[in-house]
């Protein structure tokens, strides 16, 4: 359902990513994990055009996109279909609870203003914040602003949501609440792609994991293959410094 | 007191204040309004960086906050007529007000508007909103925001300011003052008066700001942006 091909990015004379090509199927819940500084923000950034790709290809519900050469047309298109939620949230802080869910529905969806607050609250019951509705971001912890931004990225039911590293911003304690969420939303079959350094979540919840280092995938494969059985010896010392790094 | 000189002072006040109300309130008003509308185009041309068009901008803020307010005023009432560009005083002065006032002001909400975090407008592109919606809905209502205190600090300024419209024959509150010290010789007593009625005017609008502060703290937002 979402295919890249050569995806090709430097910033400056700074090569970013290299030639990075992955497919992710309807349902699929890929991890994306490696070493900071390695492009894993950047790709997820190019899919939906926050950054403008050198080149590549998008192969996105059966269309195909030139990634070097988007329209603006197109890059809508392949907004409205997405989901993106951010390492530091990035609620609308004018905006409450319910107003950052409804505005991608009522302005960017025209969608009325009644159905756009009934989806809303069921998209903030989703997560377990109904009660949390006529609060501003500045009212709410971080998970639950994190919350709030997953429900505001799910509401307008897109065909895949990509997340960058959403629980690093998080004081430990508030990690849990946000990560059940995701299971939650993985488990009723949503399309992820999920940047993060939570390998118990990488392990347990998707069934594929990409690593990334240097700009390239280095290993990638069902996520039982991979941490069983890492092929490549760049993966291994990845891990042993992330569990390191965990004890 | 003498009873001359309180006699003077209480049947000058009606004739300071009326100008006041006639001319320096008028030519506030008007003013600053042009202004907010030159600030808000001159800063979101350089907030979206619109090629020739930010040059112009900078130009402009560049020439007016680079020289005096007097000078601009001379220049346009008493210079430009020698061009053939002739204008009454008060149409002069609001010229020159407003395009003096707008370059301040758009540097501040530049600042404002610069002060809105990338990530949510990153975020509003994200939910499929476009650049004028995103302006509108996320950056532009914060941005006011931010703004709010140091624009109210502009326009209290601004009250005062006008006394120099004085110079090119503009018969607001300063000038009226004059004229009557030019009959009583009390300068002190009078200048004093109109002092305080500029003390009031400019009181007034302290205090509307702070109520217009509260009322945008609604938002629930905890930090002091302006500590
Ligand atoms: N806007 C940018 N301008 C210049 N360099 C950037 C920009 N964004 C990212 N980079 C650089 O690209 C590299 C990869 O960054 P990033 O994609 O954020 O990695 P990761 O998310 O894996 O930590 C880093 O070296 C970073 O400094
Ligand atoms: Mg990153």
């Amino acid at each position: 359902m979402l295919e890249v091909r050569h995806l090709k990015k430097s910033f400056g004379g700074l090569t970013v990513l290299k030639d990075v090509s992955l497919r992710v199927n309807q349902g699929d819940v890929t991890a994306i994990i490696g070493p900071s500084g390695s492009g894993k923000t950047t790709f997820l950034r190019c899919l939906n055009l926050l950054e403008k790709a050198d080149e590549g290809e998008l192969v996105f519900d059966g269309q195909t996109y030139d990634l070097g050469h988007v329209s603006r047309r197109d890059i809508a298109a392949i907004r409205m279909r997405t989901g993106f939620v951010f390492q530091n949230f990035n609620l609308f802080s004018n905006k409450t609870a319910l107003q950052n869910v409804t505005e991608g529905l009522i302005i960017a969806r025209k969608m009325k203003k009644d159905e756009a607050n009934a989806v809303a609250m069921q998209a903030l019951g989703q997560v377990g914040l109904s009660d949390r509705a006529a609060y501003y971001p500045s009212q709410l912890s971080g998970g639950q602003q994190q919350r709030v931004a997953i429900a505001r990225a799910m509401a307008t039911k897109p065909d895949i949501v990509y997340f960058d590293e959403p629980t690093s911003a998080l004081d430990p304690e508030l990690i849990g609440e946000v990560l059940a969420v995701m299971r939650d939303l993985a488990a009723s079959g949503m399309t992820m792609l999920v940047v993060t350094h939570e390998m118990r979540f990488a392990r347990d919840v998707s069934n594929h994991v990409v690593f990334m280092e240097g700009g390239v995938i280095a290993e990638e494969g069902s996520s039982r293959e991979f941490f069983a059985n890492p092929r490549e010896e760049r993966t291994r010392a990845f891990l042993r410094s992330i569990s390191e790094e965990n004890r | 007191m003498s009873e001359r000189l309180w006699r003077i002072l209480v049947d000058s006040f009606p004739k300071i204040l009326l100008p006041g109300l006639k001319m320096t309130v008028p030519l506030t008003v008007i003013a600053f309004s042009l202004a907010m509308v030159i600030a808000t185009v001159v800063a979101l041309i350089q907030f979206a960086h619109v090629k020739v068009l930010t040059q112009i901008a900078r130009f402009y803020i560049w020439v007016i906050r680079g020289t005096p307010l007097l000078v601009q005023l001379f220049v346009v009432y008493y210079g430009l007529p020698k061009v053939g560009v002739v204008m009454d005083a008060f149409p002069a002065a609001v010229l020159v007000f407003s395009i003096n006032e707008g370059a301040y002001c758009a540097e501040t909400m530049r600042g404002a508007l610069e002060s809105v975090p990338v990530g949510q407008i990153e975020a509003g592109y994200c939910a499929g909103l476009n650049f004028v919606q995103v302006m509108r809905r996320i950056v532009l209502p914060q941005a006011l925001r931010t703004a709010f205190p140091p624009l109210s600090n502009s326009l209290i300024s601004m009250v005062k300011d006008t006394s120099l419209a004085a110079n090119i024959t503009v018969t607001e509150m300063f000038m009226a003052t004059q004229r009557v010290v030019a009959r009583t010789y009390e300068p002190l007593a009078l200048y004093l008066e109109v002092a305080l009625i500029y003390l009031i005017f400019s009181t007034v609008l302290t205090w509307v700001q702070r109520m217009g502060e509260k009322k945008l703290s609604a938002y629930g937002v905890k930090e002091a942006r302006h500590a």
